[in-house]
């Protein structure tokens, strides 16, 4: 699906798959419901680790389902974990689900406790969706997906020595009270207990559920009359066996289920907490970068994995990021390149792959996207080496993930709304520039135009002294004109920042001297003078806009110092900077305007001294100009009166090649 | 009367009034074209003493007439450039052009432009038959087989490398030199550090060959390009 499609429709509706035979009608539903809202549609599927267990016919019937949702249109998803609300929720919000269709088979799931069901739990982790139920009305029985249930009984050791240990004692405590002629009411607490704390202990409850029958025995053969017998003389025993069975059986049950709500809250706050810290750490990473390696370091608090992460730009990988969580055995290098192609598909197929998944599962990692919805920010490689992740560490790791890929977006569209505000204000500008220039343009071109006309009409009607001021008003105009217009190319080469600078190695003094024949030129009755120093300086620069600087200061100093004023150019050395300073004795700058004097199109308030216009162009660039070249310019007072600009220069060593 | 004849390539017709306005005054010859291929066939024909060739013509680039020119002729040739890239001029200058001229430029410039070529022409004429091994300009005297240059008659104290980098201006005298060109000739390389030595040997060589360094009569600095080793009277 074509991502722009999730901006333009604002409804999101979500599909719960399962392998069940009326999951087709449901989808069905869900896909008329897309049409109706003009939604965008998605299918999800949670694997949850009982899938491998699960039959053939079922899994069968699941590749169906699928197939039909892809055909309505569904974006198919699949997600893992064991916790299915859970992941559902989760896919939800970070996907920006508004509406979630399940159906009601979902709903049955009863068990011998009643469990919230998964109806109740979506409803608690995802608040703000709206769940939409399908009934069944076609009379398919209630689905239950099939396995064995002793799937998990692992042959224990360790619980075996458990319950028969306990057992042992809670005989010999039995063999204690009777010996002290305590009555049997006690023996049996005892039994209870010990069956109790065998449930707490053992990781199974057939553990439990077989002391519960031995304890029995065990009461049977040691403590009833016949003594070491397994027959019971009392008629009332059988109901005491009973009773004695199924209290011991409920408080191991019971026992069991708090055992285990207790190692779920427990994880549920450890993932609360990851999840939190995470959160927090992403918001503060400020770059792609920083948030990729403070995902990259939770995820190695949290598996103990080494991490392979490939950031990816405009669709494609870049060069990945390695994170080792020991030094001293860093992921293989040939390992990573020769699965780069399992992260390159994950990339286009947007689907995890690699090690315990479906696909390419001889490789030593597994692969997962970073991404939100269908862009895909990056791709995780995580080092399985043949021990895959628990259910638990894989939802907490997809959550991650899901944060990780949200602060990238966000990151991505905080940093193109800051390069579009740099553009606009960039724009806002070179509009000002260009409203500024072609104001101050007229002014000269009228001036020349107006001359060269009256030149043209009636040249003959002036007489030699007036034509002569004529031509030297059109001359000085046009000479202003190509002043400006100098300073606007070096405006646009600062613009284009370092490219289009030009440095080479030039002696300071070759510099100052160009600069000076461009203003002696001038007619001016300025005395300039230019102290050079014994020493051959060179540095390093752009050396038209070098020149340009001088001009422009120089010129600034005729412009705003009366007649007949002094300028003196010096430069001077300092550790590994040149100064050069440009003094004049003119009348000095207020100390309010010193800020302001390097500011675009401020042209000082006091009178020019000689009435030319300014636009108050020439000392901003020569900031800019300045700074570009990794030096600093700056005004002061000079003594008794005037004004000292400063501008410094890195100095260039070289060895003297003889 | 000025027997000089200047070929004039400019394809902007006030430009090109303008440089006609001035060589009419100053009673040069002069012959135009507007564009590079005419440029060329001109030249071939009529063979002026100076060109004045603008870069940027609307057939074939400027670079490429200059080029095709010296591939036959020696002509001293000027080029006028509306690019204020350093770049283009140091390109023209690298391939054969004598000297440049920026747009804008003044007549003053332009006219003392033509002076230093036409001085460089009649120079050049009167090396032919003056013997090779001893160069004169001005106050200076320059006796490459010795390996001594003379100011006012009196020995100058150089170094190797400055005795060098004079003798490559002497020998192209009048001509704008680029950087890469010199260091070229004396280092035989024009790696950065050689092209920065450059500054500071030409500074030093001043020192010891001009009456006021700051304002130089041999040695002109064309900043950003090169230096020119000027025809003293």
């Amino acid at each position: 699906m074509n991502p722009k499609n999730y901006e333009e429709k604002n409804e999101h509706i979500l599909v719960c798959l399962s392998s069940a035979p009326s999951n087709q009608k449901i989808i069905k539903t869900a896909a008329k419901m897309t049409e109706a809202f003009n939604a965008a549609f998605t299918a999800i599927y949670v694997e949850t680790p009982d899938f491998s267990m699960s039959t053939e016919s079922d899994k069968n019937r699941l590749r169906e389902n699928m197939k039909f949702a892809r055909k309505l249109g569904a974006n198919i998803e699949t997600v893992c974990g064991d916790d299915t609300a859970y992941q559902i929720a989760e896919f939800a919000r970070l996907s920006g689900i508004t509406k979630i269709v399940i159906g009601k088979s979902a709903v049955l799931k009863r068990h011998f406790i009643r469990k919230p069901t998964l109806i109740e739990q979506l409803i608690e982790h995802a608040p703000n969706v709206e769940i939409h139920i399908i009934p069944d009305s076609a009379k398919i029985t209630a689905y239950k997906p099939k396995h064995n249930p002793l799937r998990d009984i692992s042959f224990s050791v360790y619980d075996l020595i458990i319950s028969v240990s306990f057992l042992i004692v809670a005989t010999l405590i039995g063999y204690l009270f009777s010996k002290l002629g305590f009555t049997e009411a006690n023996i049996i607490t005892v039994y209870i207990l010990a069956v109790l704390l065998i449930s707490i202990l053992t990781k199974h409850r057939i553990y439990s559920l077989i002391s519960s029958i031995v304890s029995i025995i065990l009461f049977n053969f040691f403590f009833t009359v016949p003594h070491f017998t397994l027959r019971a003389y009392s008629s009332g025993y059988p109901a005491t066996f009973a009773i004695m069975f199924i209290s011991a059986f409920i408080s191991s049950t019971l026992a069991i289920k708090l055992k285990s709500q207790a190692k779920q809250s427990a994880q549920a706050a450890f993932r609360t907490k990851i999840l939190f810290d995470t959160n927090q750490l992403l918001q503060k990473a400020d770059s792609k970068e920083a948030i990729i390696d403070e995902t990259a370091n939770q995820l190695i608090k949290l598996l103990g994995r080494s991490i392979v992460i490939y950031p990816v730009e405009n669709n494609v990988l870049t060069e990945p990021v390695i994170y080792n969580v020991d030094e001293n055995k860093p992921l293989d290098m040939d390992l990573i390149t020769s699965e780069k192609n399992i992260a390159k598909w994950v990339l286009e197929h947007n689907h995890h792959a690699g090690a315990s998944t479906k696909n390419f599962s001889n490789a030593k990692e597994m692969y997962l996207s970073v991404r939100v919805n269908d862009n895909v920010y990056g791709v995780v490689g995580i080092d399985i080496s043949g021990k895959p992740l628990d259910t638990f560490e894989n939802s907490v790791m997809l959550s991650i993930l899901g944060e990780c890929g949200l602060t990238l977006e966000n990151n991505k569209n905080a940093r193109e709304k800051e390069e579009a505000a740099i553009l606009a204000k960039n724009e806002q500008l070179r509009s000002n520039l260009l409203r500024s220039i072609s104001h101050d343009l007229r002014t000269p071109l009228t001036s020349i135009s107006g001359n060269a006309d009256n030149l043209l009409s009636n040249g003959d009607a002036f007489s030699d002294k007036e034509k002569k001021q004529i031509y030297k008003d059109i001359y000085d105009d046009s000479m202003w004109l190509i002043n400006l217009v100098e300073n606007l190319l070096s405006i646009t080469r600062i613009e284009d920042k370092q490219a289009r600078l030009k440095f080479s190695s030039e002696v300071i003094d070759e510099i100052i001297n160009e600069a000076l024949n461009h203003i002696y030129k001038r007619n001016t009755n300025h005395h300039i003078n230019f102290c050079s120093s014994d020493e051959i300086i060179l540095v390093n620069v752009d050396v038209r806009l070098i020149v340009q600087v001088i001009i422009n200061i120089v010129d600034n100093a005729i412009k705003y110092t009366p007649d007949g004023s002094e300028i003196i150019i010096s430069t001077k050395r300092k550790d590994n900077m040149l100064y050069v300073s440009i003094a004049d004795n003119g009348t000095g700058i207020p100390d309010e305007e010193k800020e302001k004097v390097f500011d675009m199109f401020y042209a000082g308030a006091t009178k020019i001294a000689d009435s030319r216009r300014s636009i108050g162009l020439g000392l901003a660039l020569c900031k800019s100009i300045i700074s570009a070249h990794g030096g600093e310019i700056t005004l002061t007072d000079n003594k008794p009166h005037g004004t000292v600009f400063t501008f410094s220069l890195p100095i260039k060593e070289i060895d003297i090649n003889e | 009367m000025n027997k000089t004849v200047v070929m004039v390539v400019e394809d902007d017709l006030p430009i090109m009034n303008l440089i006609v306005t001035t060589l009419k005054t100053h009673e040069y010859k002069y012959l135009t074209a507007n564009n590079g291929q005419n440029a060329i066939m001109q030249v071939s024909s009529y063979n002026p003493d100076i060109i004045l060739l603008d870069l940027g013509l609307p057939d074939i680039d400027g670079i490429e007439v200059i080029k095709q020119i010296r591939t036959w002729s020696n002509t001293p040739i000027i080029v006028i450039s509306a690019r204020s890239e350093d770049s283009d001029k140091i390109e023209a200058l690298d391939c054969g052009a004598d000297d440049y001229l920026t747009k804008p430029f003044s007549v003053e410039e332009l006219l003392a432009r033509l002076r230093v070529t036409q001085r460089r022409l009649s120079f050049m004429q009167s090396q032919i038959s003056a013997s090779d091994s001893v160069f004169v300009n001005g106050k200076l005297k320059v006796d490459y087989a010795a390996g001594c240059a003379y100011l006012d008659g009196e020995e100058l104290h150089l170094t190797p490398t400055e005795f060098k980098l004079l003798c490559v201006m002497c020998q192209n005298i009048g001509k704008v030199l680029t950087h890469k060109f010199i260091a070229d000739k004396v280092w035989g390389n024009s790696w950065e550090n050689n092209i920065g030595s450059l500054r500071v040997f030409v500074t030093t060589l001043r020192k010891k060959l001009e009456a006021l360094p700051e304002s130089p009569q041999y040695i002109q600095t064309h900043i950003g390009v090169g230096y020119r080793m000027m025809k003293v009277e």
